[in-house]
């Protein structure tokens, strides 16, 4: 026999009228291996159809089922019951734009982060299918791939206090983004026009080092690392136009 | 892209930048100054005598009537420079406390306890400083007075740690946010943020003490 | 009602569905994205292994070719696929792979001088060239001659999949999530767009296109232990089948992959066994090095998992709550290498078994996995039965894979596939001009208006979704799993019949308002069934083992009567698919023969019959 899991669910579906957001309570028998995703599919198929939540690879991969459990912003599929206190509480991640339940909608906010940072390779060479492909160095490969590991789950952006203050702050997938092509050397844009970037209080200046991001992140993403390069390198670039005028 | 992003292209500002940095040196400078403000006041531990020789130290060469103004304004500055940061609205206020409540996240707490630690002081070591900069010299024998009165004595047991928290969180964030501190050293790190904040306000209370039976 | 209006509709923004959006950018057509999840979070991101093409640079790759690649492609499909298909693949594979580099993917690279290797649990030594520094690598997969997988550690879909959206992102391509396909819009000759079911509002919108095409990915999840995810469910396949014209090519080939763990049937990667992993049994004995001296654990998917379930049920399994399963064995290849080039292996077992696999085993068993089953394109990844309709990726059946695909080769095939029809789509897309009927697009949309309506107010019954699912998800286990028999396929068609019955008589316990997934669900769970009969019955009638299609009854592979390819339709108000036959490959460059592992007797094609297709490549 599991123990008994009691859910505190928040409710609110915006596209019914009426609707008010509150907390429900659900309860549910443990069995072994029990993750939140086993648990949420349970509940709505066996006590309440309309409750509303995403997951998609429910392998800890696609970052589709992030949510806020018992205070933390982390990925539902992924967390074990058996690790969660037998009262497991389940709210929808802040800052993101409210879908219903459980589900936010990261997509538009995702896509809006990727038309600020250009999040692509900027080069001026064109592909040449005749030809044999650029080299690179493995390491170099290596240490892009590590930061294009981020699976844009938002968990970092809803536990970044700045984020929660201001609107328009970046949050630290979008920094870590620019710093994933300002270590690709296929990328060809100078320190300078990733300051236009990220140079400013809403990317890199406004961090306050509340390192929620690095703590949070369910890839273990060397956010913090890479937060602190880039406001060293974006700080001493200011400087050298600084003194360059 | 949209069209309106056309319709104010802005030269890239340094402006950001520069306050960042500023904010940082500021706080920096004014950490080196809470040293050796610690280094003059608590010599007093070891006979008021050599206390008093530094403040006639810092008297004789000017740098307590110039200096001292000039640690104000840093003050002022380092203020307005942080305070862009602090949500003085009850709207971002109820946020971020609700933020800090929610994710039980220790930085988080720090930064809450940097933000609200910086108000009282603001406040508190403005009049200090008022009082101390209005009444030179400093002598060993002025501050016991001050201090055995009482009010200074509380004054000073609110002030004392609301620096020391602001000034060790403060420390460990410069080496964060600028990168100083990997994410390997950070645990070391904050070990030892925890260490200089015992170890100067244990100092700081015994000044405080050895004030108060200053005969 | 919303509309929106593009030259290209492309339904899925995985792999297949953004690279056949680039093409059509490029030239200037306005393209629009659909997806039921941010495009990054398809599934392909999901892919860990890798893709293979024929670059030849690694030290165990030396000397591979096209033509390699090619001759494993076919074997692989056991003589199932096309074979003009195949060869356009592996010739542009190697090109494909290059572009990625350029556009951005961070692939391993090739480091020279001495390293080493697993095989067969044994440690190798190999020596990469000096010359070769810094070009893309490869990694050693199931089935193939050569060391041919391109990857990115072990998080290549992931990459690609950033990659491809980013240059979405670049080119400006109207990239929708949250928006679901529920029907096509079509005339009975032409398709003009679709009906879509918004993921924000729950409003329904219409698409109308020029050209549209379907890249929705594989429908893994009609099956019940599967390790697809949970949008993997046929969308795609039922609004293409729904329109009664266009049929589903050899629904009876379902892929089983040898390493789902257990219990969550969540994937870690061939890769594992390509990097020197061994499977283990109940005494923690290899044993595939018995069945398949050759290839060991390296033979192909469909082998491995038949011989894995064989050795089961010899009672080699190891018990467990969940059933019985083998073990997969990497300790030998040591922390470094798991924790760089097998992350994402390492971090699954962590989270989800609980298990260092540093030091402990992975339990593991077959679960499905692909489906080589797919939407009927021709050579030009044009639909058959409807104008302006096209398919790629994993929803397709392009047919390259034929009865079993190569691990590496669907990730490969979603960009290079999505290459070759991209570039029709833009043949297609010049100078073409279409008119919309708008009394079509009108009556749709009233026509999916109303199914809703009837699902909310449960006009057609009470039926339990997630009841009805279940029982067609226990079915196809039993039925359609690694072997097939007669009887038990005749039982499970029987069976599917009434759940398909069932499925006709849904009502929602829920209010169906805004994003309700019971609704969504709801939408689908008809053509699913009509999915699973197609498979059970595809199967039934297929008396012959090919590839992943083993009848334990009829277990050679009979070319003389069985080189064909199943097309099923499904016809309206029909109880049964309509299954109809074309001939597996309309050419031959390698003629129909053995494998070279797996085992099994093979009654051989006509020769008259092989001979007239053969052709002959002067090189
Ligand atoms: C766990 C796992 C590992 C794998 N590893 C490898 C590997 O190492 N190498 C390899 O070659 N292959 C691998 N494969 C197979 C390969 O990943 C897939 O075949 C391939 O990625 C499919 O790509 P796709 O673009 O066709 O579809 P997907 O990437 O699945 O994309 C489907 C798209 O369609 C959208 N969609 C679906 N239905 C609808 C609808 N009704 N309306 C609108 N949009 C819709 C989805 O939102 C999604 O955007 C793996 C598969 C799995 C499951
Ligand atoms: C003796 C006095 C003070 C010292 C030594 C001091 C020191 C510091 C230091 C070192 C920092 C870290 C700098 C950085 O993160 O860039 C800091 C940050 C901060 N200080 Fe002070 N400070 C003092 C007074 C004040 C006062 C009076 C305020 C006023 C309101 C204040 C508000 C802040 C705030 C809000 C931050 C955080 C800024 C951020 O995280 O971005 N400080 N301080
Ligand atoms: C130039 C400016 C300053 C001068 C000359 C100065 C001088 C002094 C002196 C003489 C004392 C002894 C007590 C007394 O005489 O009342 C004292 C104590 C103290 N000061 Fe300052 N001070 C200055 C700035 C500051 C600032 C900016 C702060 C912090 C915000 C501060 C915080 C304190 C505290 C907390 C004590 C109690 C010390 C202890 O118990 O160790 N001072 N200062
Ligand atoms: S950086 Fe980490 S937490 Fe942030 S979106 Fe990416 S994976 Fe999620
Ligand atoms: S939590 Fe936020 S403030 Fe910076 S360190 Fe992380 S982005
Ligand atoms: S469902 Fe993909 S990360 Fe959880």
């Amino acid at each position: 026999m599991g123990r008994e899991l009691q859910f505190e669910i928040f409710r609110y579906n915006p596209q019914k009228e009426g609707d008010q957001p509150r907390m429900q309570t659900f309860r549910l028998e443990e069995t072994q291996n029990m993750t939140l995703f086993i648990a949420l599919n349970r509940i709505r198929e066996e006590q309440d159809p309309s409750l509303i939540f995403d997951f998609c690879c429910r392998a800890g991969i696609c970052g589709a089922c992030a949510m806020v459990i018992n205070g933390r912003p982390g990925l539902a599929c992924q967390t074990k019951t058996k690790d969660q206190p037998s009262k497991i509480v389940l709210h929808p991640l802040p800052v993101f734009k409210l879908i219903g339940d459980l589900a936010v909608d990261t997509g538009v906010w995702f896509r809006e982060m990727y038309e600020k940072t250009e999040s692509w390779v900027h080069t001026s060479k064109t592909f040449d299918p005749t030809k044999e492909e650029e080299r690179m160095n493995n390491d170099v490969a290596e240490q892009i791939y590590e930061l294009e590991r981020c699976i844009e789950c938002g968990c970092c952006v809803s536990a970044c206090g700045t984020a929660r203050l201001r609107e328009d702050f970046m949050g630290a997938a979008a920094l870590n983004r620019i710093a994933r092509f300002v270590v690709d050397p296929r990328d060809e844009r100078t320190d300078k026009q990733y300051f236009e970037i990220i140079g400013n209080d809403n990317g890199v200046f406004g961090c306050m080092g509340l390192l929620a991001c690095e703590d949070v992140c369910p890839k273990g993403l060397p956010l913090q690392n890479q937060l602190g390069f880039l406001r060293r390198k974006m700080g001493i670039t200011a400087i050298k136009e600084i003194f360059r005028k | 892209m949209s069209v309106d992003a056309t319709l104010h292209v802005v030269r890239p500002s340094k402006r950001d930048a520069v306050l960042d940095w500023m904010q940082m040196l500021t706080g920096a400078g004014l950490i080196l100054f809470m040293w050796c403000h610690m280094l003059l006041v608590s010599s007093v531990i070891i006979s008021p005598k050599v206390m008093n020789a530094i403040a006639y130290f810092f008297e004789v060469t000017y740098m307590a009537q110039v200096g001292g103004p000039v640690i104000f304004l840093a003050f002022l500055l380092h203020f307005v420079l942080a305070a862009r940061k602090i949500p003085f609205r009850a709207e971002g206020q109820d946020t971020i406390w609700k933020h800090a409540k929610m994710m039980h996240h220790k930085d988080t707490w720090l930064w809450v306890v940097q933000a609200v630690t910086a108000m009282i002081i603001l406040i508190m070591g403005a009049i200090h400083m008022w009082v101390v900069l209005t009444d030179l010299p400093i002598t060993a024998a002025k501050s016991a007075a001050r201090i055995q009165g009482g009010f200074w004595f509380v004054f000073y047991l609110i002030l004392l740690p609301c620096v020391e928290l602001h000034v060790s969180i403060g420390f460990y964030r410069i080496g964060i946010k600028w990168g100083f501190i990997k994410s390997e050293g950070r645990a070391a790190f904050k070990k030892l943020e925890g260490l200089l904040f015992t170890i100067f306000m244990v100092i700081g209370i015994i000044t405080l003490i050895r004030f108060m039976f200053l005969a | 009602m919303q509309t929106y209006y593009s030259d290209l509709l492309v339904i899925g923004a995985g792999l297949a569905g953004e690279r056949v959006a680039v093409d059509s950018a490029e030239k200037g057509f306005n393209v629009t994205c659909l997806s039921i999840v941010p495009a990054r979070r398809s599934h392909s991101s999901a892919a860990q292994g890798g893709m293979q093409a024929a670059l030849g640079n690694s030290a165990k790759g030396e000397g591979d070719c096209p033509d390699i690649h090619f001759g494993d492609t076919v074997k692989g499909s056991d003589w199932g696929c096309d074979q003009e298909v195949a060869r356009l693949f592996a010739d542009a594979s190697p090109i494909e792979m290059r572009r990625l580099a350029h556009w951005g993917v961070p692939w391993n690279r090739v480091v020279p001088g001495q390293s080493f290797y697993f095989k067969g649990g044994q440690k190798f030594e190999k020596y990469e060239k000096p010359e070769n520094e810094g070009l893309i690598t490869a990694r050693a997969f199931g089935g193939t001659a050569k060391w041919r997988t391109c990857y990115t550690s072990d998080g290549t879909g992931h990459a690609v999949m950033c990659t491809m959206d980013n240059r979405c992102a670049q080119l400006g391509i109207n990239v929708l999530d949250r928006k679901e396909a529920i029907a096509l819009l079509h005339d009975g000759e032409t398709c003009m767009g679709a009906i879509v079911r918004c993921l924000r509002t729950g409003q329904l919108e219409a698409f109308i296109s020029k050209a549209t095409a379907i890249c929705t990915g594989g429908f893994g999840r009609i099956y019940k232990a599967t390790t697809n995810a949970v949008i993997c469910d046929g969308g795609g396949h039922i609004i293409a089948m729904d329109t009664g014209l266009v049929p589903i090519g050899n629904p009876e080939a379902i892929q089983f992959h040898p390493t789902g763990i257990v219990p969550t049937d969540i994937l870690v990667t061939e890769g594992c066994r390509g990097d020197g992993g061994t499977l283990l049994d109940v005494n923690e004995e290899r044993f595939m090095n018995i069945y398949e001296p050759e290839k060991a654990e390296l033979a192909s998917r469909d082998v491995v998992s038949r011989w894995m379930t064989h050795h089961m049920r010899e009672g080699k399994g190891v018990k467990s709550a969940y059933g019985e399963h083998l073990w997969l064995d990497i300790r030998h290849l040591g922390d470094k290498h798991i924790s760089t080039k097998l992350r994402e292996v390492d971090e699954i077992c962590h989270h989800f078994l609980g298990v260092d696999p540093r030091t402990e085993l992975i339990p593991v068993r077959p679960t499905q996995h692909y489906t080589m089953a797919g939407i009927r394109t021709n050579k030009d990844g044009a639909v058959y039965g409807l104008k302006g309709l096209f398919s790629a990726g994993e929803v397709a059946c392009w047919d390259m894979h034929g009865f079993n695909r190569l691990g590496g080769n669907s990730l490969a095939e979603t960009v290079v596939a999505g290459g070759i029809i991209g570039a029709k789509i833009v043949e297609f897309l010049e100078g073409y001009e279409t008119k919309i009927k708008t009394d079509i697009v009108t009556q749709e949309y009233k026509k999916q208006e109303q199914r809703i309506q009837d699902l909310i107010s449960g006009r057609n019954g009470s039926e339990n979704v997630y009841d009805v699912r279940n029982d067609m998800q226990e079915a196809l286990m039993k039925g359609c799993f690694v072997f097939r028999n007669g009887p038990d396929l005749e039982e499970t068609v029987e069976t599917l019949q009434k759940v398909l019955d069932r499925a006709g008589h849904i009502g929602l316990k829920s209010d169906g308002l805004g994003v309700n997934h019971e609704l969504a669900a709801a939408l689908k769970i008809k053509g699913q069934v009509k999915l699973a009969l197609m498979i059970a019955k595809g199967a039934l009638d297929r008396t012959e083992s090919r590839g992943s299609h083993n009848r334990v009854d009829f277990p050679e592979r009979n070319d003389a009567e069985w080189l064909t390819r199943t097309l099923a339709y499904w016809k309206e108000d029909a109880t049964l698919p309509d299954l109809q036959y074309e001939d597996a490959s309309p050419v031959f460059e390698i003629p129909p023969g053995e494998r070279g592992y797996g085992g099994g007797t093979i009654i051989p094609a006509d020769e008259q019959f092989v001979k007239e297709r053969m052709i002959k490549k002067d090189k």
